[in-house]
């Protein structure tokens, strides 16, 4: 699969530095991480609503302070199942695109400094169908997998649900 | 926003109604009201249109409501008679002016309309037709300060008063301190001082004597004293004199109203109607009175010109009462009495100079003045600020509703009295709620004002003659609705008219009268506005309709439909029975996309037809988006809410048979109808065991009956409507969300998009046009 390098995160990047400031966070032993810019909260698992004929990664709906919003499971969303969801598991609200939305991780681990440079591309031997990754950085402890927000979002919502759960 | 910016804002809504006022009276003389009084109205309106776009420095609507307020004129003054007076070329200057406001508003270039200019300036082409009307944009007037100098030419127009005013610094300050330090002398209640004049005596010319008595409302119109005076030229002027008589005392002085009256002596060669036509942007012809001055009465004008110059004197104990009040008053009155605001300063100053007497005497006109004031108070408010109240009256229900949940569970003897509590918040909440609904709620006037135009335009268009007639334009709908009401209406009309209508020769030879009728009717009905449009055209084509149909394979060669359900097939996608297709209407996407769209607000739309006689469209909608009433419901681990209005009956599984047709399909008999039972679970893919136990018949929004099996009905209740879309996308087989008391999400279920994802579920090959074909079906 070819890698497609989303070249606006770098320019949206703080460009001075020239360094990304990365919220990271788990999904069973795996790394995860997203620019901290598009993280708007992130709160204690609470009880989602499901949606009928949902993208599988879609976990439901639930209320922010009256706006409603969908929550997708990260766990499905890179095919290791469904998260058995509990009081410890964490939703990190995030803004994407023109949208809010929910994201169901493990845990949330750190806020971590990284040059441009230091993000590599994905090598194409990892088997990311969906394009969900943009992009890896490599970190002393740990490989942190950089999240295309969009990507995980895109297939979620409403026709497009409605088929994925036909062809299911 | 700056000050002038949001005034200016504020002018283009007033505008706005204005221009409905306008049109609507001229709407009601075309139709033979003979009412002089709507003349008025309309005059009235355009002149404000006119006066506002003045200060506004918009040259070409001026120029045009100039010459279109010098139309009516001649209808205001009788020249010409109401009944031959061409509305229909009011009408359409009234779009004109439309036009024109909405290029001044967002700046854009303005089209000349020579043609209505022309069409205009013949009407009623008598002695006062040849007002110079500035319909070109009137070229800067300087008016040099150049006192013994020979009597100008006649300037072309006033319109460019503000412009002139600048030039204009010696009178200016000269009225300004006249009627600023009004002597108390003034025992008549006129300023005895005229002001002298810089003009010398020997100056040819003629004496005029011009009264200038603006109503109170003048600074309202964003119009002062010195804009009038100042249309004058300043050579001419001999004297000025200002009447404070009317001012009313201080207590009950509102600043911005005007109560001052000019008395201006003129030696000047200008004709009356020219110095009519200074005032025409400015003051209404009732405003102003101007007179050639005989012999005798000009020396006694003269005569008290000597005294100018006297020291102007303030009864101290006037005057302490004065410097006390502003003292109270403190910097809060200052922008007030900023001139650049508004010129309230000599005007807030002036009554301070008048006798007590005269107090007296004025206090009951003044009195009635601000009684008449009162009457009027509104407030306008940003739409915005009343969706924040209704987004956190919204909240508090929710807050509310979770309380009842908690009390639940408290021990009974704090329960009671809680209870009690909770009770009594309830009905204020919903008391809150409906007046806050009450505040957004719009007259459906704002939609209905835009449709005269439509048919104006249509029927020139299309060579027919159409009156509209509107009633219920008062009923009141949430904004919500409104907002959605224009593109159905708009798109009923263009059908009525296009199709519906005949021309005139088709309409006499079928025995009717060459002008159609469209009705367009708004009435509130059980919860909902029902607004129908009713033409008296040819009827929908039956033949015609059914063998498109037949074509498209939207209906099978050997099916029979009743006359009822061809007419239904308007609504199918893709079927348009025009012979030829126009620009109006005849693309075949007019009728579905109206169905689709009012579906899609919980609405319904139907249509009866009388071949040859007419046809009436029904349009039914909520009366409001944002909070519904509903049944909550649960199957399985989840719960719903399905909105009352589609609800008609529920009852218990057992005590009516499932049976299935060939096909598999479960179906109830329900007061003798076979009605399919869908399983709530099964649609909508609920969580948990479900056990189904109880039936809720629906109604579609085609009016049939489905049944919905679900476990358990939890109790009814107003929901806040909360959108899905924002932060998702649309969920098949729900319309909206809403928060349930223990803050969980509930969707609230859509029926026919229930069934629809019911149906794709089934067949998921079949396509959306055949489903909506075998819905119609089903309707038989």
């Amino acid at each position: 699969m070819s890698l497609e390098f989303g070249e606006k995160h770098f320019s949206s990047a703080q460009p001075e530095s020239a360094a990304r400031r990365i919220v990271t966070f788990k999904v069973g032993d795996r790394t995860f991480g997203i620019d901290v810019g598009m993280v708007r909260e992130i709160k204690g698992w609470q009880a989602t609503t499901p949606l009928p004929h949902a993208a599988p990664h879609v976990r439901g709906v639930l209320n922010l302070r009256g706006v409603i919003l969908a929550v997708y499971d990260l766990r499905t969303a890179i095919g290791l199942g469904v998260t058995d969801a509990t009081a410890t598991h964490v939703i990190v609200v995030v803004d994407v695109e023109d949208k809010t939305a929910g994201l169901l991780v493990d845990s949330v681990s750190d806020i971590v400094d990284v040059p441009v440079s230091a993000v590599r591309p994905v090598p194409d031997m990892e088997r990311d169908e969906h394009g969900l990754i943009e992009g890896l950085v490599l970190l002393d402890s740990d490989i942190v997998a950089l999240l295309d927000l969009a990507a995980v979002v895109r297939d979620g919502g409403g026709d497009v649900a409605l088929k994925t759960a036909r062809a299911a | 926003m700056d000050p002038l910016a949001e005034l200016k804002q504020t002018f283009f809504q007033e505008c706005e109604e204005l221009l409905g006022a306008l049109e609507q009276t001229l709407q009601a003389l075309d139709e033979g009201s003979n009412d002089s009084e709507d003349v008025n109205a309309a005059f009235r309106a355009i002149h404000s249109i006119k006066g506002g776009a003045g200060a506004f420095g918009c040259t070409e609507l001026v120029g045009f409501a100039h010459v279109f307020e010098a139309a009516l004129d001649h209808l205001r003054s009788g020249r010409v008679a109401i009944d031959d007076a061409p509305f229909a070329l009011f009408l359409r200057c009234s779009d004109a002016v439309a036009d024109l406001v909405s290029a001044a508003r967002n700046g854009e270039p303005a089209t000349e309309r020579p043609d209505l200019l022309a069409a205009l300036e013949q009407v009623g082409k008598g002695p006062q037709a040849d007002v110079p009307a500035p319909a070109a944009a009137p070229a800067p007037v300087t008016v040099a300060p150049a006192p013994a100098a020979p009597t100008p030419a006649p300037a072309p127009a006033s319109d460019d008063a503000p412009l002139g005013i600048a030039a204009l610094g010696g009178l200016i300050a000269m009225v300004e301190a006249k009627t600023g330090a009004a002597a108390a002398s003034a025992d008549d209640g006129w300023d005895d001082e005229p002001v002298a004049a810089p003009v010398a005596a020997a100056k040819p010319g003629r004496d005029v004597r011009l009264r200038i008595m603006p109503e109170t409302d003048l600074f309202r119109r964003v119009i002062e004293p010195r804009v009038v005076l100042g249309s004058l030229p300043t050579e001419d002027i001999v004297s000025i004199r200002c009447d404070l008589s009317q001012v009313p005392p201080l207590e009950s002085l509102d600043v911005s109203d005007c109560f001052m009256r000019f008395d201006v002596m003129l030696r000047t060669e200008l004709s009356i109607e020219d110095l009519h036509g200074r005032f025409d942007f400015s003051l209404a012809s009732e405003e102003f009175e101007v007179a050639f001055v005989e012999e005798g009465e000009e020396a006694a004008a003269e005569a008290p010109a000597e005294a100018a110059g006297a020291a102007p004197e303030v009864p101290s104990a006037v005057a302490a009462d004065l410097s006390a009040i502003l003292a109270k008053l403190g910097p809060a009155s200052e922008p007030v009495v900023q001139p650049d605001i508004r010129p309230a300063a000599p005007v807030a100053a002036a009554p301070v100079a008048e006798p007590p007497a005269v107090r007296q005497a004025q206090r009951a006109p003044a009195n009635e003045a601000a009684g008449r004031q009162r009457q009027a108070v509104s407030v306008r408010v940003d739409l915005d600020r009343i969706d924040k109240l209704m987004n956190l009256v919204g909240e508090i229900v929710i807050t509310q509703s979770m309380l009842v949940e908690c009390v639940r569970s408290l021990p009974y003897d704090v329960y009671a009295k809680t209870a009690e509590g909770i009770a009594t918040l309830s009905r204020q909440t919903r008391e809150l709620q409906d007046h806050v609904m009450a505040v957004r709620a719009q007259p459906v006037k704002a939609v209905f004002q835009r449709m005269p135009r439509l048919v104006r335009e249509l029927a020139q268009a299309l060579g027919k003659e159409v009156r509209l007639v509107l009633e219920g334009e008062n009923t009141e709908v949430d904004k919500t609705i409104i907002e959605e009401l224009a593109d159905p209406l708009t798109h009923m009309i263009r059908n009525s008219m296009d199709h519906g209508v005949e021309t005139p020769d088709e309409r006499s030879e079928a025995g009717k009268p060459r002008e159609g009728t469209i009705k367009l009717i708004a009435e509130h009905r059980a919860g909902r506005i029902v607004i129908s449009v009713t033409d008296d055209g040819r009827g929908i084509n039956r033949d015609r309709l059914l063998a498109k149909a037949r074509s498209r394979g939207l209906v099978g060669a050997d099916e029979r439909l009743a006359p009822e359900e061809i007419d239904q097939l308007i609504f199918a996608a893709g079927l348009s029975t025009a012979e030829q297709v126009s620009d109006i209407s005849g693309r075949g996407v007019g009728m579905d996309v109206v169905r689709r769209n009012v579906e899609s607000l919980g609405g319904r739309i139907s249509v009866d037809s009388e071949p040859g006689r007419g046809c009436k469209f029904t349009l039914a909608l909520p009366l409001t988006l944002a909070v519904l009433e509903g049944m909550v419901i649960r199957c399985g681990d989840d719960r719903y809410v399905i909105p009352i209005a589609s609800v008609i009956e529920t009852q218990h599984l057992a005590s009516t048979p499932i049976e299935r047709l060939p096909f598999g399909q479960e179906v109830l008999r329900w007061r003798g109808e076979v009605t399919p039972l869908y399983r709530l679970g099964d649609v909508m893919g609920s969580t948990g065991q479900t056990h189904e136990n109880i039936v809720i018949i629906a109604e579609t929004e085609r009016g049939n009956n489905v049944g919905i099996a679900v476990d358990e009905i939890v109790g009814q209740q107003q929901v806040v409507v909360k959108s899905l879309e924002a932060n998702f996308g649309t969920v098949n087989g729900a319309s909206a969300a809403t928060i349930l008391g223990d803050g969980l999400v509930a969707l609230i279920l859509d029926i026919d998009s229930m069934l629809r994802l019911a149906a794709s579920g089934v067949r998921p090959n079949v396509s959306d046009i055949k489903n909506t074909l075998s819905d119609l079906k089903l309707a038989v």
